[in-house]
């Protein structure tokens, strides 16, 4: 019985088109857009370490060739430069084939065709170069023997920050946007669970009231249908990760098979949620259908699903929000799969998620079961 | 004597100040076509709903089978078939998966369901659509579906609610044959309507219904015999005088004359030959006149004169 209601649930459920658009093709066609906007700035991001200048020598400068020479080897070099005569140099810069010219005379000049950051780089690297070189002459002429610990003061790098790795994850903030995209997907099961209530109250549905009439306990049926709106919300998800893992090839992070078991947890949450306002009170379906919307967005939008740094606020002046918030908690689930390298963090998410959706699930059916009703 | 299948109590229904039930009793035989006739809002659906266990209810007692019926009463409830008003499938399942689903919320055995179901298909006419989804039927197709998920599990009591609301009149009469099979075959039926024509076609038995009150009940001959009207003859005449409607109403079995819009209306309650000495008086007045009919009482006329009001509305009609 319970395979043969599940079996039908997952078909009627599968094969509307309403919720394969939202559940599947939606976050596909945001998850593509997403890498179009963001994909371009990274690549720019790469494209930008190395800025094309033209080097004219009218006295030659041994010492300046040298680190231009320096400067454009390497993984990832900063300038990619062409040696030749101011004339072409002038020709190059017209032809916005070069970023600057760097004029060598007895001062080093800049010569360049607009403003921008890489002209603004090429200017922050002259005066730089200009400034270490007058130290190390003066240091030289006047104080020859703290020679050797001026130039190594110099080349050292002075850090005042100390980098401590946390995970292997990707960090950047652009991936997170796909992982807060995977835990909107996860959330939108609030409408799969909610249409699984509808679809057992009898004075919301003429399939309801069938159902209720029908000779299976209540808790058979609901456990059939909640689970077969899991897992067609499971496959949604996963196709949503799969299409931003390893079509898009986002790289997040190596904790891949954790991912699609917290897309996982993030539906059942979503889902039982969903059934929960479903099961509340004797309102009519589109009013719970209103209900379970504008009490998803909502969700979102303290968790920073919308706004970036809302979480953060709420953190600061009310943190059990974020502790009970839905979608706080599945975005929070996929953040610290990214951030943590230890799953303490994780662990708690997860534990927490579990007993929500038990809560919601256990709190849906006490409603439910036993049922009759005013009026239908 | 006929084991009693269904057995409703002095059930009293509120919705706030309206009093949709009002002490309501009924008791349904083994093996009867039971007809609830009613018009729209006498609370049919309530009572139904209430038999169901589906809506709660202010007083009385409801038994099916001999047991209180509660929603957890699953034994009841697997030897009952239910055809509501709304029809009630899958939209993303076609018309064999939907029959199946229904059909397997009561029967486990898979041969037998696979059996019940082909049965249930040839029962509907549904065999060149068993692969269509419901979206693609017709509204006449659609209602065989919900009946064919409603009978699929063979019930011992079925109950219909208004099966042929909007439904073509082939459709309609491929229905009304297909409930008196089911009734051949042994199921008890409870048929809801305020069509009066197919309560009286199929009905072993009849209940009218009106604000919530059981305001009479019978076999359609026992209904008829409870009100005056036993004939009503209707005479098309360009004019009649005072003096001659006087001497028509003089006549042993005639109670009431109207004469409105060229129609002469006479009605009559028993006695014999009431056409004939009519016609006589109109002849030996010279009096000339066109068609001439007589009616027997129909359920219409038994809840008209019950109730003071007709079945139907007009429009409904």
């Amino acid at each position: 019985m319970f395979g043969h209601i599940f079996k039908y649930e997952f078909l009627n459920t599968i094969r509307q088109k309403e919720l394969v658009f939202w559940m599947m093709c939606f976050p596909i066609i945001l998850g593509t857009f997403f890498n179009l906007a963001f994909g371009n700035l990274y690549e720019k991001e790469e494209i930008f370490n190395e800025i094309p200048v033209a080097v004219a020598e009218i006295k030659e400068d041994s010492v300046f060739r040298e680190v231009m020479v320096s400067l454009s080897k390497g993984d990832s070099p900063l300038f990619k430069v062409q040696y030749t005569d101011m004339e072409e140099a002038e020709e190059l810069l017209k032809n916005e084939d070069i970023k600057g010219i760097i004029c060598v005379d007895d001062e080093l000049s800049l010569s360049v065709a607009g403003n921008g950051l890489e002209q603004s780089i090429i200017k922050s690297f002259l005066e730089q170069y200009e400034a270490q070189k007058t130290i190390i002459t003066d240091t030289a002429a006047n104080n020859p023997e703290k020679l050797q610990n001026v130039i190594a003061a110099l080349s050292a790098d002075i850090d005042c920050i100390e980098t401590k790795e946390l995970s292997g994850g990707n960090m950047d903030e652009y991936v997170q946007y796909f992982q807060n995209l995977i835990a909107m997907v996860a959330l939108f099961g609030t409408m799969t669970g909610l249409f699984s209530a509808i679809s057992n109250e009898a004075n919301l549905s003429a399939i309801g009231a069938r159902k209720c009439i029908a000779p299976t306990h209540k808790l058979k049926s609901i456990v059939a249908n909640l689970l077969a709106a899991f897992c067609a919300q499971v496959i949604c998800v996963f196709i949503s990760i799969t299409y931003i893992v390893f079509i898009l090839k986002i790289d997040m992070g190596d904790k891949i098979p954790i991912m699609y078991l917290s897309g996982a947890a993030g539906s059942l949450l979503g889902v039982s949620l969903g059934f929960f306002i479903g099961s509340i009170g004797r309102m009519s379906e589109g009013v719970k259908v209103g209900i379970s919307t504008s009490f998803s967005m909502f969700c979102c939008f303290l968790s920073g699903l919308m706004v970036g740094n809302m979480k953060a606020v709420i953190n600061q002046h009310c943190p059990v929000i974020n502790k009970i918030n839905p979608a706080a908690v599945i975005s929070d689930l996929f953040y610290c799969l990214a951030v943590y390298d230890d799953y303490s963090r994780y662990m708690e998410k997860m534990v927490t998620l579990l007993i929500m959706s038990a809560v919601f699930t256990a709190g849906g059916f006490l409603l439910t079961r036993r049922k009759k009703y005013a009026s239908i | 004597m006929a084991k009693t299948v269904v057995k409703i109590e002095n059930l009293v229904k509120r919705y706030k100040d309206l009093i949709a039930l009002d002490h309501f009793s009924i008791d349904i035989k083994e093996g009867e076509v039971f007809g609830l006739l009613g018009p729209n809002g006498s609370g049919k659906t309530t009572a139904i709903n209430c038999l169901l266990s589906l809506l709660t209810f202010d007083k009385g007692t409801i038994e099916v089978f001999g047991e209180k019926m509660t929603p957890d009463n699953y034994k009841a409830k697997s030897k009952i078939g239910v055809i509501m008003q709304n029809v009630a499938v899958f939209d993303e399942l076609t018309v064999r998966e939907n029959i199946d689903y229904f059909c397997g919320l009561y029967i486990k055995d898979k041969a037998t369901r696979k059996q019940y179901v082909e049965e249930a298909i040839a029962f509907a006419g549904l065999e060149d659509f068993v692969k269509f989804y419901p979206k693609k039927l017709s509204g006449g197709l659609l209602r065989r579906l919900n009946i064919a998920c409603g009978i699929a599990h063979k019930p011992e009591l079925i109950i219909l609610d208004e099966p042929t609301v909007a439904v073509d009149p082939q459709s309609r009469n491929r229905i009304l044959e297909g409930i008196q099979e089911l009734n051949r075959s042994g199921a008890t039926i409870i048929y809801t309507s305020h069509y009066m024509e197919e309560v009286e076609q199929i009905c072993t038995r009849i209940a009218i219904i009106d604000k919530g009150k059981n305001v009479a009940i019978g076999t359609k001959d026992e209904l008829k015999k409870m009100i005056r009207n036993t004939e009503t003859i209707t005479i098309e005449i360009l004019s009649v005088s005072q003096e001659i409607t006087g001497k028509i109403n003089a006549l042993e079995h005639v109670y009431e004359t109207n004469f409105a819009d060229g129609k002469l209306v006479i009605k009559c309650s028993g006695g014999k030959h009431n056409l004939v000495k009519i016609l006589g008086i109109l002849s030996e007045n010279e009096i000339a006149f066109g068609r001439v009919y007589s009616e027997l009482p129909t359920l219409n006329d038994v809840f008209l004169e019950i109730t003071g009001k007709e079945l139907r509305d007009k429009e409904g009609q």
